[in-house]
């Protein structure tokens, strides 16, 4: 039996070598597919993912624009901020192209692993909504100040007797505890995994007239799905930025434009994608236009071309130096 | 009578836990908001940036780290670039799907039966038509680089171990440590030495999986039947002879099935580890726990279901066919070889085939269902959540207010040191004076960790979720044990179960319950039951026949046949396995964390995401680790002492 093994064994790693030496020869598939792999002097490059739907907008447009210009373009999905910051120095990934957390990657970029290279023309804005329903319903409501006089309606089996605050997930700027604190309410932040899971919270507390308060942002497209919810947002006291003490006491998110950062490799090379990165830059209006797109079915890459046809002077000015 | 005695202690204990509850309600609770840090969360953050500073400059990196991150990351990229990424300047893989859909089922065919190889095309095939096909061979590659390391330092371990004492009794508390280990606590602190990207998955994994390799080697040299071994020494062998000539041929089948438990554990891990850059299915898995795609996770879940049975069926038959008790004739042993020979050309000739026509290499765009398989299943999961949210969100209240909650609140929001003493006592009550101390010790590490509050949060997840897998896991285990039937019916879930990574069925709970505590709970418990399931059937089975038999003569039902003599006769067994599910349950209510579920899970992930909570993740992850040997050490003397 032992006998009968080996020679099985025997047999296998002549075929197994045979395999390898087969391995070895050259292909004529490659030979056949010279045009297509023939690397253009563009190169390869890869655009992190974040999971939010205008981010998917930007990210997909520079990606056709520069497949469309010999540049090869992987996409990986990542969560935000370090483990995106810390591919982009183990040199997985090169482009990160909307970036909403201020500063968070100065580490990175004293070390000479990330590039900031600048505004990418958004202007976000986070805010806490309330579905339209219950601003009509309850028009005091979007004060922040009248806030805790609806906390019951709030309540959840998951909120600890206090009102639920839906908020960001994880990679998101999110200051909710310190909004919470600073602004004396009795509600508790509550983490929500994915943009997916607060689209989820705000499209059905509209649907069943349910009550909630959930993390949101401008540019995106639901509001367009929502009518209203753009007109739903709470007012907070806006945070006094003068005294640097009080900045800890943060009361509400303030307006941010949105930052492109990129690998040095990318930034050194004198690739054309290095000059797609360097002048990209587009409207809310833009952005909302092609997640609109892809929100209502389109696939990103389809929703990409579409609004690229529509726009070659745009295109045409992230081109030129 | 002694036991009489302990479980009115326990109730003691309970009740003067909640009567200090009740009276300091929400004093010294320890909690801290979850952007803050504390002096020790903040040092440990600076030791990190320091570290991630380093990375270019240190010795340790330069001469070490990095060259290691080099040459495992080149080993995995040579072997992804046979089967799944373009090799060089070529578009295709060294090897296209049909030359390796022809050389697993060669393989598969030469070490075990054709059935077998059929099975394993038809998988890898309905993995490429799932639009998985290059997702499926990075896993592949993943799995396949992870396994050889890990057998290449296991095996030599293990057989030391099993050769040695001293070596089994250093290595022991090492290999138990990995396998109470959460697997979410060490991606991060490897990350930050190798790295996000393949090095770090593939060491990640052989951490996972080296333990097993090593325990199972050691007791394979360990349990031979010594007389042969006397035989050759008394005959004048040395002791190398020995091994390589009797101990190792002995103990080959016990090897083997250890390579099959290898690679099932690597196959489990190499999804999560997309979390660091690991290529393959568990990229697609996590992207659509991101972006909350049920459909597509599916797909992809799908995809790693295929694999993980082709892996276990053809490495488990290769156990198989090294048993055998009739010898078979010269002329059975020619025939054989002569098919293998024509089924090698075969397969060569395929390679060839796959080098040459590009349909063979690339998988054909047009065979791809994924999109029908998505859109079937994102529209039963519609159904689902839209009309039977009333059942799923009613469920999930009822738990949370009458389960959950109160739980909480004893834990969670007694001043800590009221939640402290409680566990201490129970653990001296139920393990002794040694176990009480231990706990004390580790319990006390945690409140020095500045995170008693929300490690109170995933352990009170944790309990939940344990009490309700020992509920439904006992019932079906007593089911099981009793019932042929039943195991016939249970047993493929079982399995499915077993191999199934957690992050594949976290995707269609949190379609079901969305993101609270509750999706982590129900995950755990879908994650647990199958081995809760199994010790229990098997205790039941254990229980002699005559006891039964005896019970029955005397005249009773069914019903007391469980309760008065089968069940008290498998009390070790049911312990045993609630020792396991626990360990299980907190592995996968970390991993909750994603989901909304709070806890340390979520501080970890965090710790990821945001810089300045780097120090605080890697704190957390720490005190799961404690919270996970506090846990083990108390359920397993409590199964010891019984």
């Amino acid at each position: 039996m032992i006998f009968s093994q080996r020679r099985r064994i025997a047999t296998a790693s002549i075929i197994a070598a045979g395999a390898l030496v087969l391995a070895g020869c050259s292909s004529s598939v490659n030979d056949s597919a010279e045009g297509a792999s023939a690397a253009s002097e563009c190169g390869t490059w890869a655009v992190a993912m974040h999971a939010w739907n205008g981010y998917t907008a930007s990210a997909q447009v520079v990606a056709e624009v520069a497949k469309a210009n010999g540049c090869t373009i992987t996409q990986t999905t990542l969560e935000e901020a370090g483990v995106t910051y810390d591919a982009m120095e183990a040199g997985t990934i090169d482009l990160i192209i909307e970036d909403w957390g201020g500063g968070r990657w100065k580490e990175w970029v004293d070390r000479g692993s990330v590039v900031e290279v600048g505004d990418n023309g958004n202007i976000g804005l986070i805010g806490m909504y309330v579905p339209p329903w219950m601003a009509a319903k309850y028009p005091d409501i979007l004060d922040s100040a009248n806030l805790n006089k609806y906390a019951d309606m709030f309540k959840t089996s998951d909120s600890g007797g206090k009102g639920a605050w839906y908020e960001g997930p994880p990679g998101y700027t999110t200051i909710g505890e310190k909004m919470i604190s600073a602004n004396k309410l009795n509600y508790k932040a509550i983490s929500t995994g994915s943009e997916a899971a607060l689209v989820d919270v705000l499209t059905k507390a509209e649907a069943n007239k349910t009550p909630a308060l959930a993390y949101f942002y401008t540019p995106g497209t639901l509001f367009i799905k929502i009518p209203g919810l753009e007109q739903s947002r709470v007012k907070f006291p806006a945070n006094d930025w003068s005294d640097a003490a009080k900045a800890s006491g943060l009361t509400d998110y303030p307006e941010t434009a949105l930052k492109k950062l990129a690998s040095k490799k990318l930034m050194d090379s004198n690739s054309v994608f290095a000059t797609i990165v360097k002048n990209f830059n587009w409207t809310n209006a833009d952005q909302n236009s092609v997640s609109a797109d892809i929100e209502g079915g389109m696939k990103p890459a389809e929703a990409a071309n579409k609004w690229i046809a529509a726009n070659p002077d745009k295109v045409k000015a992230w081109l030129g130096n | 009578m002694r036991h009489f005695k302990k479980s009115h202690l326990l109730i003691g204990v309970g009740l003067v836990w909640i009567a200090f509850s009740r009276i300091f309600q929400g004093d010294q609770t320890l909690e801290l908001a979850t952007s803050d840090n504390t002096a020790f969360t903040t040092s440990v953050g600076d030791v990190a940036a320091s570290i991630r500073g380093n990375r270019t400059k240190s010795a340790a990196f330069i001469y070490f780290f990095n060259p290691i991150r080099a040459a495992i990351n080149g080993f995995v990229e040579i072997i992804r670039s046979i089967i799944s990424v373009p090799s060089g300047n070529s578009i295709i893989p060294v090897i296209g799907w049909f030359g390796v859909v022809a050389i697993v089922a060669f393989a598969v065919y030469a070490t075990s039966k054709l059935r077998t190889a059929l099975l394993a095309v038809s998988l890898l095939l309905a993995c490429g038509a799932l639009g998985m096909w290059q997702f499926t061979m990075d896993t592949l590659a993943m799995t396949l680089a992870s396994v050889l390391l890990s057998l290449l330092f296991g095996i030599p371990l293990g057989i030391w171990a099993g050769l040695s004492d001293r070596v089994l009794k250093i290595l022991t508390p090492f290999l138990d440590l990995a396998q109470i280990l959460p697997t979410l606590v060490y991606l991060a602190p490897l990350a930050l030495f190798f790295l996000i990207g393949t090095a770090s998955a593939t060491i990640a994994t052989m951490v996972y999986s080296i333990p097993i390799a090593i325990r199972i080697t050691a007791h394979a040299i360990r349990n031979l039947n010594q007389s042969p071994i006397e035989a050759a020494l008394s005959m004048g062998s040395t002791p190398k002879q020995t091994l390589t000539k009797v101990q190792l041929p002995m103990a080959k089948q016990m090897i083997i099935l250890g390579v099959n438990q290898t690679v099932m554990a690597a196959l489990s891990f190499v999804v999560i580890a997309a979390l660091i850059g690991a290529p393959g299915l568990g990229k697609p898995v996590v992207d659509a726990l991101i972006i909350r795609n049920v459909g597509q996770g599916f797909v992809a879940g799908f995809a790693v279901v295929f694999v993980a049975i082709l892996l276990d069926r053809s490495t488990s038959a290769a156990a198989k066919a090294q048993e055998g008790f009739i010898p078979m004739t010269s002329q059975q042993i020619q025939r054989g070889r002569i098919k293998r020979g024509l089924a090698g050309l075969a397969a060569i000739a395929a390679i060839f085939a796959s080098r040459s026509v590009l349909s063979l290499a690339v998988w054909p765009g047009s065979i791809n269902i994924a999109q029908q398989v998505e859109d079937v299943t994102n529209h039963v999961t519609k159904w689902v959540t839209t009309n039977l949210y009333i059942f799923t969100v009613g469920f999930k209240d009822f738990i949370s207010n009458w389960v959950l909650n109160p739980i909480e609140t004893l834990l969670a929001f007694s001043p800590w040191f009221v939640t402290l003493s409680a566990i201490v006592l129970i653990a001296a009550v139920i393990g002794g004076i040694r176990v009480a101390m231990l706990a004390t010790g580790l319990l006390a590490l945690i409140v020095l960790s500045g995170l008693w509050h929300e490690a109170m949060i995933t352990l009170t997840q944790t309990i939940v979720a344990t009490l309700l897998t020992m509920s439904i896991g006992i019932a079906l285990g007593i089911w099981v044990g009793r019932s042929v039937r039943a195991e016939r019916i249970l047993r493929p879930f079982l399995d499915a179960g077993q191999t199934l990574p957690a992050f594949v069925y976290l995707i269609p709970m949190l379609g079901l319950f969305g993101p609270t505590r509750f999706t982590a709970i129900a995950t755990g418990i879908v994650y647990s039951i199958p081995v809760v399931v199994k010790i229990v059937s098997e205790g039941i089975r254990a229980v002699p026949v005559a006891m039964i038999e005896a019970a029955t003569v005397a005249g009773s039902t069914v019903r007391q046949i469980i309760t008065k003599v089968q069940l008290p006769a498998a009390k070790k067994a049911i312990l045993l396995a609630t020792n396991q599910g626990m360990i299980f349950v907190l592995a996968v209510v970390v991993i909750g964390g994603f989901v909304g579920s709070g806890g340390l899970g979520y501080l970890v992930i965090l710790g990821g995401s945001k810089p300045d909570l780097q120090g605080k993740g890697l704190v957390a992850g720490f005190a799961i680790l404690l919270l996970g040997v506090t846990i083990d050490r108390i359920a397993q003397a409590s199964a010891r002492r019984t």
